[in-house]
């Protein structure tokens, strides 16, 4: 029996990722219904690539789209492929527009989901908040949301995070106030985002968000044009499942700020009934506790409550998280993780690339020594300092230079 | 606090000694909070000091005064390499250094690193002075630039799939080329090192900084979509990249069955180029091994080298 692990649902969607939606539409349309499980087990942990979607076959783990499609085929020799009609320039259109739904879809979702305050705040957060167990539930959606910021930083929106602006805005503000002693050319200016630029509510980011969905939607729509699936009008390819994903959660979530559904609804119409179309063939109506409590009737989906949570798991979950908030424990389990996938027997892997991948985990490992030492001897340097001029010992030295001191001192965090 | 102190502050770098004297402390009677984090006095004496001075901006090198007649186009290469109009090494940069060819704007190298841009990247372009902005143009504009000069067609309107297969150079082909140059340690060594770190500084330690920043940067690039860097999931997206821009290309010479090479051509010639080139010295040419299963990507690399870079 083959189990797919997943993100749980969310907006009467099966799951709230692109990538597991787009691989449980991939299973509905391959693989018989009684040959796989779904799973919304919701911990990435689970996996040992610490990534989901993951796919469980006894003892093997496969985890993000691509791989599991691969694996699927080798699997069933063939069998339970969607791709095997296509010929020369379908495939390299599906090449080709998976890789940019990927590129351009995964930006735009980030911005709707995490970036937007109103969004996050409002409806993404308490939608992880009821399919993730304590305490994940408060560990992983902030980290979800970083990531996110990480990924969209080069576009320029941050100005969507209206929280964010408010706390610059404060720090501007204690700023100014210290202005006074500050000498001019030493206060930063704040960043120019687009939104400074025009005013500072959020429909002026109107410009720049309308171009990013345009060049999203607008060569789907046209590669789409009036058939049935995107590439044929006979059947669906891997890039349907893909496209699907993206675009459900695009279109479907009802969301406080809905600039993502707003632009596709105008847009690109025609995506619209395809989107509608598809997730009824695929996925039905899911609520959240369909995953929990499932019953077989009323699902499309084969459902399997995920294992419950126990006391050595919340354990482990809560060290885990305490060790990658850790800067330099962080890098040796990074290593660790990346030289046990090069030296499981069963990994699948060549010895070429076994060794590449334990050589650049070797290298790792030299860089983190390299930080602990450096880090090590900064620590040292300051203390000495300290010690040299006398800051730890003499309490009375310090009264007595304390009066100048202290305001000079409160300057300067004031700049940093 | 501070606001306490508004009006003494304009004072305070002239006259040192005040403050040491207990008798001036301010009146309020704060604890003593900040004994042990609080700024030691030679580093406040210094501070007190700010600006020290202020200098006017040097004057421009005499040496550049000779080249200011033409558009000079700033990328990573080295001197000989500039001199003979060689092909840059950093993909980026020959994108669109082939590109001005293409379209026939006239330019020259000049050899450059990123610690010397505007904007932080390479490459940019510094217009003659006889057009009529003479400030420099960054990479993301220069299509716009170069369209405004020569009245050259705005190639993305050709064809929908232009931005789409794009999309495979940027992203599918860039995150294996980050991995192969900088993150596979044998060609690190071998190629990057040589390339960007000992052509930039003669300084040792600046050099090991160097290199440990441009495989971090390397890392957190392709970290940015998983926790977990799967090579052989980079190497086989690649794989399929090259065999839909091959299958994009077909029979054509270039790409989009147009006449002449385009910006898109710039694109893939800027990365087939670099993977194929013997000069490189690749330790491990994953990508080249790939890319030669497509025997149109080859000869349309070639075309491009005879036809724009005289075969060298």
């Amino acid at each position: 029996m083959l189990e797919l692990h997943v993100w749980g649902p969310a907006f009467f969607l099966p799951s709230i990722d692109p990538q597991c939606l787009a691989t449980i539409a991939y299973f509905v349309q391959a693989v018989p219904k009684e040959a796989w499980v779904l799973v919304a087990s919701s911990d990435p942990s689970l996996s040992p690539t610490n990534e989901l979607p993951a796919l469980k076959n006894g003892e093997t783990w496969v985890s993000r789209f691509r791989n599991i499609v691969d694996y699927l085929w080798q699997y069933s020799n063939g069998e339970w492929g969607l791709d095997r009609s296509l010929d020369g320039l379908e495939k390299a259109d599906k090449a080709a527009f998976s890789a940019f739904i990927e590129a351009k879809g995964q930006p735009l979702l980030d911005l709707s989901f995490y970036v937007s305050s109103q969004n996050y705040y409002g409806k993404i957060s308490p939608a992880y908040g009821t399919i993730l167990q304590w305490p994940n539930q408060w560990i992983i959606p902030p980290k979800l949301r970083n990531a996110a910021k990480a990924r969209t930083e080069h576009l320029g929106l941050s100005s969507l995070d209206l929280q964010a602006i408010e706390e610059q805005r404060s720090r501007e503000h204690s700023a100014a106030v210290a202005a006074g002693k500050i000498p001019k050319n030493l206060i930063q200016r704040p960043q120019d985002t687009v939104s400074s630029l025009l005013g500072k509510t959020p429909q002026q980011n109107k410009f720049k968000l309308d171009a990013l969905t345009a060049e999203f939607f607008e060569p789907l729509q046209e590669l789409l044009g009036h058939k049935t699936y995107f590439l044929s009008d006979k059947c669906p390819s891997t890039l349907d499942c893909l496209a699907l994903g993206y675009l459900s959660l695009s279109y479907i979530p009802d969301l406080p700020y809905p600039w993502l559904r707003e632009s596709l609804q105008t847009k690109a119409p025609r995506l619209v009934l395809y989107v509608e179309g598809m997730r009824r063939k695929c996925f039905g109506l899911v609520g959240v506790s369909d995953s929990f409590s499932p019953s077989p009737n009323t699902s499309l989906l084969p459902w399997r409550p995920p294992e419950g949570v126990t006391i050595s798991r919340i354990g482990s979950t809560l060290v885990n998280t305490l060790a990658d908030a850790t800067p330099i424990l962080r890098d040796i389990r990074m290593n660790n993780r990346l030289q046990e996938v090069a030296k499981s027997s069963d990994s699948g892997l060549s010895p070429q690339e076994k060794r590449a991948i334990s050589s650049f985990a070797e290298a790792r490992k030299l860089d983190t020594y390299i930080s602990v030492a450096t880090a090590i001897t900064i620590v040292g340097a300051f203390f000495g300092y300290m010690f040299h001029e006398g800051l730890i010992v003499a309490k009375s030295d310090v009264d007595k230079e304390r009066g100048g001191e202290a305001e000079v001192a409160l300057n300067i965090e004031d700049i940093i | 606090m501070p606001d306490c102190h508004n009006g003494q502050a304009p004072e305070r770098p002239t006259d040192d000694q005040d403050e040491i004297d207990p008798t001036q402390a301010p009146a309020v009677s704060s604890p003593p909070v900040r004994q042990l984090f609080s700024v030691p006095t030679p580093i406040k004496r210094i501070f007190d000091r700010f600006p020290l001075v202020i200098y006017p901006p040097n004057e421009l090198p005499t040496r550049l005064a000779p080249h200011a007649r033409c558009n000079r186009l700033f990328v990573f290469l080295d001197i000989a390499g500039a001199r003979q109009r060689k092909p840059s090494f950093n993909p980026q940069c020959l994108r669109w250094q082939a590109y001005l060819k293409f379209v026939g704007i006239d330019f020259e190298l000049v050899p450059s690193t990123n610690h010397a841009s505007p904007s932080g990247a390479l490459p940019y372009l510094l217009p003659a002075p006889s057009v009529e902005s003479p400030l420099p143009i960054p990479a993301h504009k220069l299509q716009k630039w170069a369209i405004e000069q020569v009245h050259c067609e705005e190639e993305q309107q050709i064809s929908v799939r232009f931005d789409v297969y794009a999309s495979l150079l940027d992203h599918r082909i860039r995150n294996a080329w980050l991995y192969q140059l900088y993150l596979d340690n044998d060609n690190f060594n071998a190629v990057a090192r040589r390339l960007y770190v000992n052509f930039a500084t003669s300084s040792t330690i600046v050099r090991a900084a160097l290199a440990i920043q441009l495989q971090q940067a390397a890392r957190d690039e392709l970290r940015k979509y998983s926790d977990y860097i799967d090579v052989n999931d980079l190497e086989a997206e690649a794989g399929n990249a090259f065999e839909a821009l091959s299958i994009l290309l077909g029979s054509a010479t270039y790409f989009f069955d147009r006449g002449k090479p385009g910006f898109f051509d710039a694109s893939v010639f800027a990365y087939t180029h670099l993977i194929l080139e013997e000069n490189m010295m690749w330790k491990h040419n994953r990508l080249g091994q790939l890319l030669r299963r497509h025997e149109n990507l080859v000869q349309h690399r070639e075309r491009i080298l005879e036809d724009y870079f005289g075969n060298r």
